[in-house]
Parts: structure tokens; C-alpha cells; sequence
């Protein structure tokens, strides 16, 4: 299994307008990361504070619910967020390009 | 005061004690004289005593000490907390006490007191009394004044107190000026305080009183303290929202559910179920696998992202031109689905899951026996994905042919060049096959053309037809332990059996090319075969076919049943034509010819009289009976001429798309323009019937025209009777 997400994760980083890919831990920590270390280290902390954020706004407004993914459209890309009780996966595309 | 009131009140009272003397002498002489006139009356329990007894005498004599004393009395003593022995009362006993209040002039004492009252001893000799009281008088007012301004002056009061000194008696002064010698300065305060003493000494108050104080013993109070070790304390906050109060009842309504089972399982006396805990090793797997699925889903989020236009196209774009255009329409094409590894190999077969409305598998082998291409792949793409196949299924022979379980659309049966065949469940792994056929015994002698799965059997398993080069419809059963196979039907061609090279002779086998089950009875079904004969064969007879259609030149290389009357069916050929052909009539319906050879063919799943074709110039056709019997109404290009030859289509099931598959790999999604696939309109007197009757009855219309009656029946002659 290790494999096949190994194979999808580089699958992903081919991708056309591609900017980056990155698991961040239950913890908030980026574990794996195509992109340079402090906006690495930038994108962990925020989307995950954001995904909280997100899910407990689901949760609040109907208990049996929850969040299953995020996508946050911006001018310049799109970050798709995969969260996860022990892990966030994180990717920013371009989608313009 | 006292030596002068004390001599006057004395001899009064000396008066009244004898008075009352007197008296009683009196009363005793009367005693007497009644007693003696009357008899004594005695208790009568007094004691009799003898004369010598009365006469006794009893000695009583008087000691120095008290024997009523207790000897070695002790009490408690909080202090040592112990029983101390207790302070002795003494032997003395007072009876009476009388403090005098007389003394003697030339006394020391009476001498002390005139000190005390600042009056020289020696003048009291010569002086009266009377001359006493005044002069008294006198320096009492004098002292009162005196000590009125002691006082009220502080700083005046040393002078004042030196000065009066010096008036003092020199035996007071002596005695002063030995306590100055051991006091020193605070005598000189102390001075007027002496002095004021000496008043009270006054008795101003003549009654004799006396003040009595008691105190109990009083229990000393002791206060004792202890500290315990203080609870661990911590630091909490959070903040209450819906979802952690819902989560909290699930949480608790969970537990109560557990314990009910619990209770239940003993009451059946059960053994408590054991919770299976999950390794760690079990754990990451699972995370693992929910990562996985999550990639994928992401992946299919930034497919979305870069097909967007096409994904729009699919969804809204309708050809506007179509509603210029009658009787013509076109196909848009959408989506490209490559596999990288498949990319020389030729798309054989094309199917969409039954229950997945966007997910297809695609075959890949080979076709050009002169260039064969090696192993082979079952994908499984996703419309949502064009970039990957969601599975893969890498085998090392070519894939020819697939069938997707209806009712459980995660297993698949493939068919092998090599004459074997496989089935997959998806769910439990893509790389093992679940089932495979055994590679020397159990295989068809030939390529497996078709494989297609059949109604499960009475105790729920599985099987598959599959039909090879070899001349043998084979059936699979999923047993527990693998494939179990029987054949169904070995067919000969109708020649006689040809001489073998070593004299013996042999029957030639007819080569299966194709077999569709009929999709309402069970028991029968059709077969092309590589002669061009279509064959109709039923499980039951083994040994022969139902009937024999002389359909085509050249193999046959598609049948499919309309989807709306089941005793109609389409079949092509690699002649270049297409034959509809209905049941038990030998001769067909209708007859196209394409002018290339047809790849595959297939009723569209809306309508009745649609169907489309490929052929290898790279095109596809598209017909509708209703609306022109003789043209297609859709004839476009998918992919080049020169290069591609398109193989195989398949019509989703929903939606208006077909996939087209191709020689180098490449499985084309199309959309189907509005004219070819105009829904049938209700006539004005039947608005209630459904789309499904309508459908019939445009076919049964269009093909009564083509049918010949069976039977003639001649209309009544109504002129004879007339004559009658």
C-alpha cells in the first residue's frame, strides 16, 4: 500500500501547473514536501488551523456531518486540502498555466 | 475613723449580750417546772439504757491534730497529665474569727497608721481629741488639694512632691530615702500614689464587707493543626460547540450499547465477546490505505482543474447547429484516456460497470497476429480521471475480452490470447487474479474471443460462459477451491470429417468468434462464429445448435440484442456489413454495408432503433432506423486514417457518451449531438404510455413494414353473402 501512495504522490507532482505537494502529520507537522522549507512550513500551519477551523464549522452546524475535503480557490492557484484525523494531505496547483 | 467609732459601739453590744442573758435563764426555769408536772415521751426505737450505762463516762479527748483529714489525697494535673498528690488543708480548724477593730494608742501599729495619715504621734499626746478631728479635717483638705494637682501636672509634680518632703516626718522620710536609695528616680512618682493609697484607709464605708472571687479551674484550650496533601490540580478551558456535545453522547450511548451486549451474551450464558484489538502493523495499513484514497481524490480534484473546458463540454455543450441540421448529427469528442505502459497495444475490448456510470474497463492486447506485442493490461479508467486507470491489471498475455459482474461490479472475468481465462475482484488486489483458469488442462485451445458472466447459479455461485478459437463454449464455475469447468457445446462445422495425414479422419472445428446470452431467458444464447455463421444454441443440448444463421462471408465479429425487444439482433462482420436479424428468421431485416470492415456494433441503450459502429478507417456510425433506414445519420472521423484503426465501442448507460477504443491504446470518449438521441414523442392519444412502450412500438412499426406476414388471412367475402 506504502507503494501505491508512493506512485499516486508522484503521480500528482507530474500533473500539469503542479506547485506542490504536502503531508503534514496529526501533529502539524509537514512530513513530506516538494516545496521549500519555510513556505512548507507556512502552508502546514495554516491550512491545518483552516481545515480545524472548517470542520468545526461543518460539525457545529450538523453533528453527524463532517468535513471530507477543501478546496480553496485564490487568483493565483487552487489549494486542495485532503484533511484527515492523522494527517492533512495539502496540494497547490496552478491551475491557469 | 475606727479607733474612734469602735470604743462606742462596743459597749452597746456588751448591753445587748447580757439582756439577752437574762432572758434565757427565765425560759430555762420554765423548761423545768413543765417537764417535771409531765411524762417524758419517748421514739419508740430510742435505745433502753441502764443507770450504770448512762453513768458511764465517756472519754473524749482533744487532739492537736484533725482526723478528718484525708491522707494522700491526690488530683489531676493537666499540666503533667498526671495524678499529683494534692496540697494538705493544714490541722487548724477555725470556729470563730472577730477581727478587732481596737488598738492601742502608743502601739507601733497606731503609730504606723497616724504616719499614714500624716499626723505627728508625739502631738497626739497633748491634743484633744476634738483638736484632732480638726486638724485632721484640715490636712485632709490640704492633701486633697495636693493631690488634685499632682494629678492634673505632670512636670509641676516633682517640685511639688520634693517640697512636701520636706514637711514630712523624718521617719517617713527615712524610710522614703531607703527605698530611693534601691528605686531610685521612680520613687518620685510613686510618692503621691502612696499617699492617695492612704485615703481609702479612711474606712469611709462603716459596713463590713467582703469581696469573694472563685475561679475554676480552667481546661487549658489547645489548638492543633494538620495539612493534608493538597489534590493534584490542573488548568482547563475549552469551549463547548454542538459537535463535542453530539460527540460526547455517541461516545456514552457507544458504551451503554457495549454493556447492553454484554449483559445480554451472560444472560445467555455466553462468553463475553473478546474485542479484537488492532495491531499496529494493521493501524498503518489502514492509514495508509486512507491516504491513498484521499491522493486519489485529490488527483481527480487537479484532473478536474485542467480538463475543466472538457468536463464543461460534457456536462452543458449541446451542438447548436443540430437544430438547423435534420437528420444529422455529430459526436463531440471529450476525453483521451491513455495507459503509458499500454501504448502499442490494441484496444480489444470496452465495457462500462454496470454500476459505476463513470468508470469502464478496457482490454489490451493485440489483433495483428503478424505483430504481436507482448503482455497485456486490463485498466479500468474513471471519466473523473483521464490521466491514470483506476486499477490496473497487468497480465502477460494479451487481454481479448471482459465481463463486469452485474450484480457484484468488482468482479471481472478477462479472456487470454493464450487461452486462458481470469477473474478479478478489484476490491481485494489488482496484480493476484482471484480465480485462474489452470494454464495446461483446463484452458481453451485457442484464444478466448468472449467471456460473459451468466445468471448465478440456484446456490449463489458465480460462473462465466467463455468461448474460444477451439469450437468450445465453456462454463466456469467459482468454486471454493478455483475454476470448475464444463462445456456446454463443442462445435463442428456441417462438412464431413476431413482426412487426417496418417490416414485417421477428423471433424474440423468451427472457430467461436463471439457469444451473447439472451438477456431474458437464460438457456439460450448466440455465437458467431470465423465462417460468418451465427448459431442459436441452448444450455440444455449439448450436442447440437437451435438454429443456424448464414449471416456473413467473413467472421463475425459482433452480435448484441436490441435492449428493447429481445427477439431482435444486430450483428457485423468483418465484409464490411451490418445484418439485423430477428429470431427464428433466417433471412435479415436489414442488410447495411459500410465499406470497411466493422469492428464492433451496438444498440444505443436509449432508443430502439439506434445503433453505432467502427470500422478500421477510424470512424464511427452512427444509424437510426426511425429516422433514415438507408444513411447513417452520423458518420465522423475519431481518430487518423492513416495511422488508427478504431477496434470497439461501448454506449454508457446513462449518459450520452460512447468510448471508443483504437489500435494504439487510446480509448476516445465522445458526446452524442441531440439528433441522435431525440426521445420518442407520445402520440396526442397515448400521453400516458412510458418511454419503454413507446420504444417498442416505434421498432414494431418500423419493422412490420419489412415483415411478411406468416400467414395470409384473405378478408371475408361479403358480396356472396350479400347475394344470399
Amino acid at each position: 500500500m506504502a507503494q501505491e501512495v508512493e506512485e499516486t504522490m508522484k503521480r500528482i507532482q507530474s500533473h500539469k501547473g503542479i506547485v506542490g505537494t504536502i503531508i503534514v502529520n496529526s501533529e502539524g507537522v509537514p512530513i513530506k514536501t516538494t516545496l521549500d522549507n519555510t513556505t512548507t512550513v507556512q502552508y502546514a500551519g495554516l491550512i491545518s488551523s483552516l481545515a480545524d477551523k472548517a470542520r468545526s464549522v461543518v460539525r457545529d452546524l450538523d453533528p453527524s456531518n463532517d468535513l471530507t475535503f477543501l478546496r480553496i480557490r485564490s487568483k493565483k492557484h487552487e489549494i486542495m486540502v485532503a484533511p484527515d484525523k492523522e494527517f492533512i494531505l495539502i496540494v497547490v496547483q496552478n491551475p491557469v498555466d | 475613723m475606727a479607733p474612734t467609732v469602735n470604743p462606742k459601739t462596743a459597749p452597746s453590744q456588751l448591753k445587748t449580750k447580757k439582756a439577752d442573758k437574762g432572758k434565757t435563764d427565765d425560759a430555762d426555769a420554765d423548761v423545768e417546772q413543765y417537764t417535771r408536772t409531765k411524762t417524758l415521751q419517748k421514739p419508740k426505737d430510742q435505745v433502753e439504757l441502764t443507770d450504770s450505762q448512762l453513768k458511764e463516762i465517756i472519754a473524749k479527748t482533744l487532739t492537736s491534730i484533725n482526723p478528718q483529714i484525708p491522707e494522700s489525697e491526690v488530683e489531676w494535673s493537666y499540666a503533667q497529665m498526671e495524678f499529683v498528690p494534692a496540697p494538705t488543708i493544714g490541722h487548724m480548724v477555725m470556729v470563730f474569727r472577730q477581727e478587732g477593730g481596737l488598738l492601742k494608742k502608743d502601739s507601733e501599729e497606731a503609730r504606723q497608721q497616724m504616719i499614714e495619715m500624716g499626723m505627728d504621734p508625739a502631738e497626739l499626746d497633748m491634743e484633744s481629741v476634738e483638736e484632732e478631728q480638726i486638724e485632721e479635717e484640715e490636712m485632709i483638705e490640704e492633701e486633697e488639694m495636693k493631690g488634685e494637682e499632682v494629678e492634673g501636672e505632670g512636670d509641676v509634680d516633682e517640685e511639688k512632691a520634693e517640697g512636701e518632703e520636706d514637711e514630712k516626718p523624718p521617719e517617713a522620710e527615712k524610710e522614703e530615702e531607703a527605698e530611693e536609695d534601691v528605686e531610685g528616680e521612680e520613687v518620685v512618682v510613686k510618692k503621691p500614689e502612696k499617699k492617695k493609697g492612704g485615703r481609702p484607709r479612711k474606712l469611709t464605708n462603716l459596713f463590713n464587707f467582703c469581696e469573694r472571687a472563685a475561679l475554676t479551674t480552667t481546661n487549658p484550650s489547645r489548638s492543633q493543626e494538620t495539612q493534608t496533601i493538597p489534590p493534584p490540580m490542573a488548568t482547563f478551558s475549552a469551549v463547548v460547540t454542538t459537535s463535542f456535545v453530539y460527540d460526547s453522547y455517541m461516545k456514552d450511548w457507544c458504551i451503554q450499547e457495549a454493556e447492553r451486549e454484554r449483559e445480554k451474551r451472560e444472560k445467555m450464558g455466553l462468553p463475553p465477546k473478546q474485542v479484537i484489538k488492532k495491531t499496529p502493523q494493521q493501524l498503518h495499513e489502514e492509514l495508509q490505505s486512507r491516504i491513498f484514497k484521499s491522493a486519489r481524490i485529490l488527483e481527480r480534484m487537479i484532473n478536474q482543474n485542467t480538463y475543466v473546458e472538457i468536463a464543461k463540454d460534457y456536462r452543458y455543450w449541446d451542438d447548436p447547429s443540430d437544430d438547423y441540421r435534420v437528420e444529422e448529427g455529430t459526436v463531440l469528442p471529450l476525453w483521451k484516456f491513455e495507459y503509458n505502459k499500454t501504448k502499442k497495444h490494441t484496444v480489444c475490448d470496452l465495457e462500462w460497470n454496470p454500476h459505476y456510470y463513470d468508470l469502464f474497463a478496457v482490454c489490451f492486447g493485440y489483433l495483428d497476429y503478424s505483430k504481436p506485442v507482448g503482455g497485456g493490461a486490463l485498466c479500468l479508467f474513471t471519466l473523473k480521471n483521464p490521466s491514470f486507470p483506476d486499477y490496473v491489471c497487468m497480465t502477460e498475455s494479451a487481454v481479448i475480452c471482459v465481463d463486469t459482474h452485474k450484480k457484484y461490479p468488482f468482479m471481472i472475468v478477462i479472456g487470454l490470447y493464450d487461452g486462458s481465462v481470469r477473474v478479478y475482484n478489484i476490491n481485494i488486489s489488482c496484480k493476484e487474479p482471484a480465480y485462474q483458469s489452470n494454464s495446461v488442462e483446463n484452458k481453451h485451445r485457442g484464444i478466448v474471443w468472449e467471456v460473459k458472466w451468466a445468471e448465478d447459479l440456484t446456490d449463489g455461485e458465480l460462473n462465466f460462459f467463455s468461448v474460444g478459437g477451439d469450437g468450445k463454449v465453456n462454463n466456469w464455475v467459482l468454486m471454493q477451491g478455483g475454476l470448475a469447468v464444463t462445456t456446454i457445446i463443442e462445435l463442428h462445422l456441417d462438412q464431413a470429417p476431413v482426412a487426417g495425414p496418417d490416414g485417421t479422419t477428423l471433424k474440423v472445428k468451427a472457430s467461436i468468434c463471439c457469444i451473447k446470452l439472451h438477456p431474458v431467458n437464460p438457456e439460450i444464447y448466440l455465437i458467431g462464429t470465423e465462417e460468418g455463421s451465427i448459431y442459436k444454441c441452448s444450455v440444455a443440448y449439448s450436442s447440437t445448435y437451435l438454429m443456424k444463421y448464414e449471416a456473413h462471408q467473413m467472421p463475425v465479429c459482433q452480435i448484441d440484442y436490441n435492449k428493447f425487444n429481445t427477439d431482435i439482433f444486430i450483428s457485423c462482420s468483418m465484409d464490411w456489413r451490418i445484418k439485423i436479424w430477428e429470431d427464428n428468421r433466417l433471412e435479415p431485416l436489414f442488410v447495411f454495408d459500410i465499406g470497411d470492415r466493422v469492428g464492433d456494433v451496438k444498440w444505443a441503450p436509449y432508443s430502439s432503433t439506434v445503433f453505432a459502429c467502427v470500422t478500421s478507417d477510424g470512424k464511427i456510425y452512427v444509424y437510426d432506423l426511425n429516422v433514415n433506414k438507408y444513411k447513417p445519420i452520423c458518420v465522423q472521423a475519431i481518430v487518423s486514417k492513416k495511422k488508427n484503426k478504431t477496434t470497439k465501442l461501448a454506449f454508457n448507460y446513462n449518459l450520452p457518451i460512447v468510448v471508443i477504443g483504437d489500435d494504439k491504446g487510446c480509448s476516445s470518449v465522445v458526446k452524442l449531438s441531440p439528433n441522435l438521441r431525440i426521445p420518442c414523442k407520445a402520440p396526442k392519444k397515448q400521453q400516458d404510455l412510458d418511454q419503454n412502450t413507446l420504444q417498442l412500438m416505434k421498432l414494431d412499426k418500423l419493422l412490420a413494414v419489412l415483415r411478411e406476414p406468416s400467414t395470409l388471412i384473405l378478408p371475408e367475402d361479403t358480396a356472396e353473402k350479400d347475394d344470399d
